[in-house]
């Protein structure tokens, strides 16, 4: 093993910053045209009709569509996870809205044009005639019985409604010596990718098959969704991923435009190409949730039960599956704490925002934010140290496998050492210290721990969240390899990794191995990148694909070294006689071998150069334990975020000082992948935390469409983010790795909520939600004085 | 994408700027980081656009006791070239985050012309009692900074006029500065500028938290006075999607107060000024 482990560097980092890179909007084709969708301005409202007349006179114009018609040519958008397969209430979802809006921003009608600048201009001419409806854009609010209600044929606004957990909540709060509670609320924010969504969709009328290429995460997904909502036979669509520019979930399918855009270039015959500009991204939501939860603990630090009813505010129903993050929201409860009573009741909203769409973090990092945020309250209703609490009621590494109250079986894992790791790094006790000493200069530095649990690389049954993956790998003649697999990789760099196990477990060099991805028409029927798979079943199934092609090697090798196949090993691109480093040959010679001597030396293999496997992880159960508990999750990352903020108490400003976030992924297969992905979703999190938020008018108009009112971190907002490994092996994967990239967020979330509660804690204040810009924070302080 | 159709002139000069906005109602581009998105996102519709870029406009000069800014200097340009003569006007170029794009391309003409209640310059304009040179087929005239800014995103400047050039008293004496906001990529939410009047008080311009500056006369560094004078003039603060008014009536006195600190601490450093004795407190 050599390349398993190590910083390889990206495989496409050159192209990358050479700007050779090709996405999406590069890809031009002969007579290719320009979509512009036209999108509602209004949040509720039937459509009384669409004047077209306008826009199809404007230049350049080729064809206007209105939902009326696409509904002629397309069918409803399958859903990726269907609600009513998981007990919920299912809303038809179409390319263009027929006759009613059900938030604004929804699309309404297409234009396409021979340029992009003409069909923006057309779709300015298009005039839709809107009869308002009352709207409702508060999850609470949806919920009471005379709110207005989106879907004529539901009997209320709701979504989904479930309970989750085990043991006996109301019991233990009657025990416990300290019962807090607390409302949370996480505000709503979005993924942003540097690259938006974007798709080119090229209808070929001679042979009637459709080819697409997408900025999306999921491609066979996509086929298969586009074979239903197109009437199309699943053989007659090709769909390739160019390079994604980022996704973090945002681009798992379901969304109108990719049926809309295959439609619009049926319906012209020409491939129509459309790139959705920023403010269209920004109507992505995610993450908004109102947490009401009690928690009870003895006076030792022991939380004996925790009881959260969660309102989640799904905006309008989509086909993408954003709907079902609320759910991991109330599974992830407790996270890694020994709490034996969690009941978490969840309902999943629908309002007249915008959809919220599939985020890094998937719902975990709600439980994170609320689970941590009531570690911290507990720590101070006792009067305890909040590193001391987290101590007191981890699950303790010789209990896993260990099941928590929700059904989670947890793999494994070693949360003290974690904590261990992370306040070492902070120099804990010192920096306790200073803060004591800045408060007594007036000033208000704060530490916030975090404990994250992120369960990684899921199974939902019946469903496209599919726990396997599917890789082949295939040799050449000239013993080059390339490696067909069904995972993709947002831009994060599995593709480097793969390759790195393929490397080991092939045997040859790096540079002879191709990594292949997001095609439909090459790669093996996969699921595409999300849930932290990548390297669990992607990399597992290439290791199982090359060990098969290797041992064909190693077997004909041998027989041509003369000696048998145990006594060799292939390595560096040689098989060579173990201990006899001078009796080799390389595997090119062999490869060639085996497919132009296969009635000879290579007679003993069957003469196919190539392996295709699938690697179903381990500890996957989803048959309910008596207690109605399933197990969706192989493994679970987990990691301890520690921040240290100052905050301004006459500005409420929030200043980012230290980071440390201690991880364990398992065993790494490449150290600074994982690191830039952890990176990445940390500041995630510090933007959610601090000062991302999407922000809607009262008439559900989002007025955070840009960057300068939606506020990303930048460099200068950050400190440098330190991050230490530890390596508790997963036993239920290929290599003992667990994800990386998904946590970070939830965890960072909370460290710097926690932290601005601990710097502010002479004044009393408790937090109680996220973002916390500076107009929040000090409006916490001056309510706290004014008390 | 901008979809709308428009006559583009980019004039070698002033005299062709003069004629090409003569008889029309034109949009004027400096250097465009604010007009081209407008443009882009339909928020300005335009019959005429006039590009400055061309004109000549850019420089830093001494005249007599003045110095005049020329209206299409550029943030880089100020930090590179000149800048070292507009001591305030270089420091919040320097203090502008959107990366070099935005410094290469944005201009403090630009944003005075722009009047974004949350830009920068305007209030310091204000503060150094600077002029705006405006110039027409009618002749120039100079307009106190004060005077110009009529309201958010309105100004003094006529259609027909261009500004040409901005005239700030010179040489700069000690500045004290505060910019306050809510990350690297926030628009300033409150700031404040002052320099020291003959006398011993003090001239005070807050921006960011009113639809123009407001202009702040202050008798004495005296933090009660500072936040009193403060509190008297922001009558109606700005609101807006990243901060609401109260917030901004909130922080307006401590942008001040830090500003006035900031100059105190100058003078101090220079031997202008003795250190504040003990009675005086220190303002935060």
């Amino acid at each position: 093993m050599t390349a398993i482990g190590t910083s390889v560097r990206k495989a496409d980092g050159e192209v990358l910053l050479t700007g050779r890179g090709r996405f999406v909007d590069d890809y031009v084709l002969p007579g290719m045209m320009h979509a512009a969708i036209v999108r509602s301005d209004v949040a509720h409202a039937r459509i009384t009709g669409i004047d077209t007349s306008e826009a199809e006179r404007a230049p350049g114009v080729e064809l206007v569509l209105t939902g009326e018609r696409a509904a002629r040519h397309s069918g409803p958008i399958p859903h990726f996870i269907d609600p009513a397969a998981r007990g919920g209430r299912r809303a038809e979802v179409r390319c263009l809205a027929v006759d009613k809006v059900v938030h604004a921003g929804q699309a309404v009608a297409a234009v396409v044009a021979r340029t992009r600048r003409e069909a923006e201009a057309a779709a300015g001419l298009v005039r839709v005639g809107y009869e308002r409806l009352p709207h409702v854009l508060d999850a609470d609010a949806a919920l009471r019985p005379d709110a207005p209600r989106l879907y004529d044929d539901w009997p209320d606004n709701v979504i989904l409604h479930n309970h989750y957990g085990t043991g006996d909540v109301d019991a233990a709060l009657e025990t416990a010596d300290l019962v807090v509670t607390e409302t949370i609320r996480i505000g709503r924010s979005t993924t942003a990718p540097m690259e938006p969504r974007g798709y080119l969709a090229s209808w070929d009328r001679f042979d009637e098959s459709l080819t697409v290429h997408g900025s999306v995460q999921n491609p066979h997904q996509l086929r298969w969704m586009l074979a239903r909502s197109l009437g199309l036979d699943e053989t007659r669509i090709r769909v390739v991923t160019a390079r994604v520019g980022g996704s973090f979930g945002l681009k798992m399918q379901g969304h109108p435009e990719e049926t809309l855009i295959c439609l619009l270039s049926r319906l012209t015959g020409a491939p129509v190409k459309w790139i959705e500009d920023r403010r269209e991204c920004f109507l992505s939501g995610a993450r908004e949730q109102v947490h009401r939860v009690t928690v009870g603990a003895m006076r030792d630090g022991r939380i004996v039960a925790v009881r959260d009813r969660i309102v989640a505010n799904a905006g309008a129903v989509t086909a993408q599956p954003g709907w079902a993050m609320p759910n991991m929201s109330a599974t992830t409860l407790a996270s890694g704490y020994l709490v034996p009573n969690v009941e978490a009741e969840l309902h999943v909203v629908a309002t007249n925002k915008p959809p919220l769409n599939a985020a890094r973090g998937f719902g975990k990092d709600g439980a994170h934010f609320v689970m941590e945020r009531v570690v911290d309250l507990v720590a101070r209703g006792l009067g305890a140290d909040p590193a001391r609490v987290r101590r007191v009621n981890f699950v303790p590494p010789d209990r896993f496998p260990f099941r928590t109250a929700t059904g989670l079986n947890i793999d494994s894992g070693d949360f003290p050492g974690l904590l261990d790791k992370a306040l070492k790094a902070l120099d804990y006790d010192a920096l306790r210290d200073r803060q004591r000493e800045l408060r007594s200069l007036g000033r208000h530095l704060g530490i916030g721990l975090a404990f994250e649990l992120t369960p990684e690389s899921a199974d939902g049954p019946g469903t496209f969240v599919s726990g396997f993956d599917v890789t082949t790998v295939r040799m050449n003649m000239s013993g080059g390899v390339t490696v067909l697999t069904g995972v993709t990789s947002p831009g994060g760099g599995n593709d480097t990794a793969i390759a790195q196990i393929v490397c080991d477990e092939l045997g040859v060099p790096l540079s002879w191995i191709q990594v292949v991805q997001g095609d439909t028409d090459r790669c093996p029927s996969g699921f595409g990148n999300f849930s932290g798979r990548g390297m669990v079943v992607g990399g597992g199934s290439a290791a199982l694909a090359a060990r098969d092609v290797r041992a064909k090697i190693a077997t004909v090798g041998a027989r041509m070294l003369g000696v048998s196949p145990d006594e060799v090993e292939v390595t560096g691109g040689v098989v060579r006689v173990s201990g006899e480093p001078d009796r080799s040959v390389p595997v090119p010679d062999v490869a060639a071998a085996v497919l132009t001597r296969a009635f000879a030396v290579a007679s003993e293999v069957e003469p196919v150069l190539e392996a295709t496997r699938a690697f179903k992880p381990g500890n996957i159960n989803h048959v309910p334990d008596e207690r109605g508990r399933i197990q969706p999750y192989p493994t679970y990352s987990n990691c301890l975020h520690a921040a240290v903020v100052e905050v301004d108490a006459d500005t409420g400003l929030t200043e980012l000082v230290d980071f440390v976030m201690a991880h364990d992924c398992g065993v790494v297969i490449n150290p600074a992948l994982v690191e830039g992905q952890a990176h990445g979703a940390i500041v995630m999190g510090l933007g959610a935390a601090l000062t991302e938020e999407l922000v809607y008018d009262d008439e559900g108009r989002l007025l955070s469409d840009r960057f300068k009112s939606y506020l990303l971190p930048r460099a200068g907002d950050l400190p440098k983010v330190r991050l230490e490994h530890q390596v508790t092996p997963s036993p239920f994967t290929m290599y003992g790795n667990k994800g990386a990239g998904e946590a970070g967020v939830g965890g960072a979330q909370a460290a710097v909520a926690n932290a601005i509660e601990d710097a502010l804690a002479p004044f009393g204040v408790t937090v109680t939600q996220v973002p916390l810009p500076a107009p929040v924070v000090l409006d916490l302080i001056e309510r706290a004085r004014s008390k | 994408m901008i979809t709308q159709n428009f006559a583009y002139h980019a004039p070698t000069d002033l005299e062709g700027v003069v004629a090409a906005l003569a008889g029309h109602d034109a949009v004027i581009v400096g250097g465009g980081t604010m007009v081209v998105p407008d443009l882009t996102h339909g928020r300005t519709s335009a019959d005429v656009v006039v590009d400055l870029s061309r004109a000549g406009l850019s420089g830093i000069t001494r005249a007599g006791d003045t110095v005049v800014v020329g209206a299409t200097t550029t943030y880089t340009r100020l930090l590179r070239d000149g800048g070292e003569q507009v001591p305030p006007l270089r420091r919040i170029a320097g203090g502008i985050t959107g990366g070099p794009q935005i410094r290469n391309r944005g201009t403090v003409g630009g944003s005075a012309c722009y009047a974004n209640p949350s830009s920068e310059v305007p209030a310091v304009l204000v503060a150094l009692g600077a002029e705006l040179r405006l110039v027409s087929a009618a002749g120039v005239r100079e307009v106190a900074a004060a005077d110009f800014f009529t309201g958010a995103f309105t100004t003094a400047r006529r259609p027909d006029e261009v500004l040409a050039a901005l005239v700030l008293p010179g040489p700069a004496g000690p500045f004290g500065y505060h910019k306050l906001k809510l990350a690297e990529s926030s628009w300033p939410i409150a700031t404040a500028a002052c320099v020291r009047l003959p006398g011993g008080g003090l001239r005070l311009a807050l921006g960011g938290v009113a639809a123009t500056p407001l202009p702040v006369h202050l008798e004495s560094d005296d933090p009660g006075h500072v936040r009193a004078e403060v509190g008297r003039v922001l009558t109606e603060p700005w609101s807006d999607v990243l901060a609401d008014g109260d917030y901004r009536r909130r922080v307006a006195p401590v942008a001040a107060l830090r500003a006035v600190r900031e100059l105190r601490a100058t003078e101090e450093s220079r031997g202008i000024r003795e250190p504040r004795s003990a009675q005086e407190g220190e303002p935060r």
